[in-house]
């Protein structure tokens, strides 16, 4: 089992996630893969094994005004098949999750297209970086836009005109409001798309009432078999949220308390609850999956669950491989 | 204003400060717009949305000290070869490289000495440290130990260097602070893990083996986090009394 985080490096200080230059600086392609070769070799340092790339690792790549960065995939073909090697051979998982901006479903074509463009552009740098099967693009279904039956149609649609190379590493994610474990299923059947199952989206949304082992079994066998199905894991903050805002009257700044939402992430990861789900897996899951955990503290929450897990879990190095 | 007009420097900028010590490097820089690092001895940073310059002793009154700086447009990596077509015969001819495209060079609004002239690699930084460095040790970025020891240094005139490494062109082991005393070198290393409120950091440097640093002519100092913290550091006395068993300060070239 791998563990890995998304995007941003907290553990080490100036270690950025993409060039986040604005387009008159003009940021470029190859300077995000500098900026992921640094990264992976903190990674590999770490003993940090998947790990989710910036969806914006290539800027303004399909930005529809700004045409001079369409060909930087192509620019950079060297540069991303280097990268690509590096990831392999450091055995690193690595993915894209589509911003929620992205809506393969949405009702406006425009969006649609410009969603599509997006995932075509995330599946051709992994195919540039040389990627096998398991570097994935995750998504959610999108939006529910007062019908949930016609969203979920018109995202099996929209994944039917998706071209080979999306739909070949294009996976689906059940969210924590909208689309759940049942609806996803209901896509995977007729697209053939694999699941990640959420571990926080789906305690927070399961109106079927599925039972976890349930909901997790769909997910895992809906992967082909020899690709290592993936999951989310993540807990819910409990604790109380201190939010800077003006005061609507004065004017002046104020902090103010907040009481944590569940669909929020903590900080770090529970590592009780978090050796919990792996026994309730180990006894009824049918297949191993490696974990991505979500939560704020990044890779600082990895490093804190791992070393928690191998304290409170005894079968924690076998787990992990060690 | 054209279209392609570049907005104000991001002081968040990562700056990748590199050496430049031939005449022809910094032509090529300058002129041509690009520098070279061999992917093999590249450092373990080499992202970065600025480059910068420290000029080594051939530069006359640009020497030993940072003087510019240019934003970096494209990274590429090439044979040798094809950066510098005239030299088939260098035994790196083939061996793939980092060509750095850059922008105009800048010049900074003041220059960036070394004060002991020392060696540098490779310093990943900002530009906000790049614009209001006094000296190159201004440029780490450190912990937040590291960086309170090296302002109570600064207030107190002790003359120390940062990340310096324990023996000549080994990067891997350094030392958080060097002090260069009349009677050997003096290391201090910040030891244990990085308190609470430094979370953000995980730290790599490796531990410095004691033994190696002695026959290395090393003597060295470990503090723990506890004793940096307060306006007056506990470990303030004992950095300073060893200084002067190792006969004080050296004075800078």
């Amino acid at each position: 089992m791998r563990l890995g985080f998304p995007v941003k490096v907290l553990g080490q200080p100036g270690l950025r996630s993409h060039d986040s230059r604005r387009w008159q600086n003009r940021p470029h392609l190859s300077v995000s893969l500098a900026y992921l070769r640094d990264t992976i070799l903190y990674l590999e340092r770490q003993d940090i094994r998947m790990y989710r790339m910036a969806s914006d690792l290539a800027p303004y790549v399909v930005h529809p005004g700004l045409p001079e960065f369409h060909s930087q995939i192509e620019d950079c073909y060297t540069e991303l098949a280097v990268v690509g090697e590096m990831a392999t051979d450091c055995d690193l998982r690595l993915s894209f999750h589509l911003p929620l901006t992205s809506v393969l479903n949405a009702l406006d074509e425009t969006v649609a297209q410009q969603s599509a463009q997006l995932a075509t552009a995330q599946a051709r740098i992994l195919e540039a970086m040389g990627l096998g099967p398991e570097a994935v693009i995750v998504t959610h279904v999108g939006g529910l836009y007062g019908d949930r039956d016609a969203a979920l149609a018109r995202f099996t649609q929209s994944h039917e005109r998706l071209p080979p190379l999306v739909r070949r590493r294009l996976v689906l994610e059940n969210d924590d409001k909208r689309f759940s474990v049942s609806d996803i299923t209901w896509v995977h059947e007729r697209t053939g798309i694999p699941l990640v199952f959420d571990y926080l989206h789906f305690k927070n949304f399961n109106p079927q009432e599925l039972c976890m082992i349930e909901a997790l079994e769909r997910c895992l066998r809906s992967w082909p078999p020899g690709i290592t199905p993936k999951i989310h894991f993540s807990s819910p903050r409990t604790a109380m949220r201190i939010i800077e805002r003006r005061a609507p009257q004065s004017g002046s700044r104020e902090s103010i308390m907040r009481a944590p939402r569940t669909l929020q992430h903590s900080d770090f990861v529970d590592p009780f609850q978090f050796a919990d789900f792996l026994r309730e897996c180990e006894r009824f899951a049918p297949r191993g999956f490696d974990v991505m955990i979500e939560a704020k503290a990044k890779d600082l929450a990895l490093l804190h669950l791992r070393q928690h897990m191998a304290r409170i879990d005894t079968t924690w190095d076998c787990r992990v491989g060690n | 204003m054209t279209r392609v007009q570049e907005t104000h420097d991001d002081l968040t900028g990562r700056v990748l400060v590199a050496v430049i010590n031939s005449h022809r490097d910094f032509e090529i820089a300058r002129d041509q717009g690009w520098y070279r690092i061999p992917c093999e001895r590249a450092p373990s940073r080499v992202g970065a949305d600025y480059l910068a310059f420290y000029q080594t002793k051939l530069f006359e009154e640009d020497r030993w000290a940072i003087n510019y700086y240019a934003p970096i447009r494209r990274y590429r990596v090439l044979p040798r070869l094809n950066l510098l077509p005239h030299e088939t015969e260098h035994p790196r001819a083939g061996a793939p490289y980092y060509k750095i495209e850059i922008g105009a060079l800048r010049p900074l609004p003041r220059s960036i000495p070394s004060r002991r002239l020392r060696r540098v690699t490779f310093i990943p930084t900002t530009l906000e440290h790049l614009f209001t460095a006094e000296e190159i040790n201004d440029l780490w970025c450190g912990t937040a130990d590291e960086e309170k020891l090296w302002r109570v240094f600064k207030e107190k005139g002790v003359s120390a260097e940062r990340c310096y490494p324990l023996k000549e062109d080994d990067y891997e082991h350094t030392v958080d602070f060097a002090l260069p005393c009349r009677h050997g070198m003096a290391g201090v290393c910040i030891e244990g893990e990085p308190k609470v409120e430094n979370v953000r950091i995980v730290r790599e440097r490796p531990l410095i083996d004691e033994y190696e640093a002695s026959a290395l002519g090393w003597t060295m100092l470990g503090v723990q986090s506890p004793e940096i913290a307060g306006s007056s550091p506990a470990c303030l006395e004992a950095i300073l009394q060893l200084v002067s068993g190792l006969g004080g300060i050296a004075p800078a070239e």
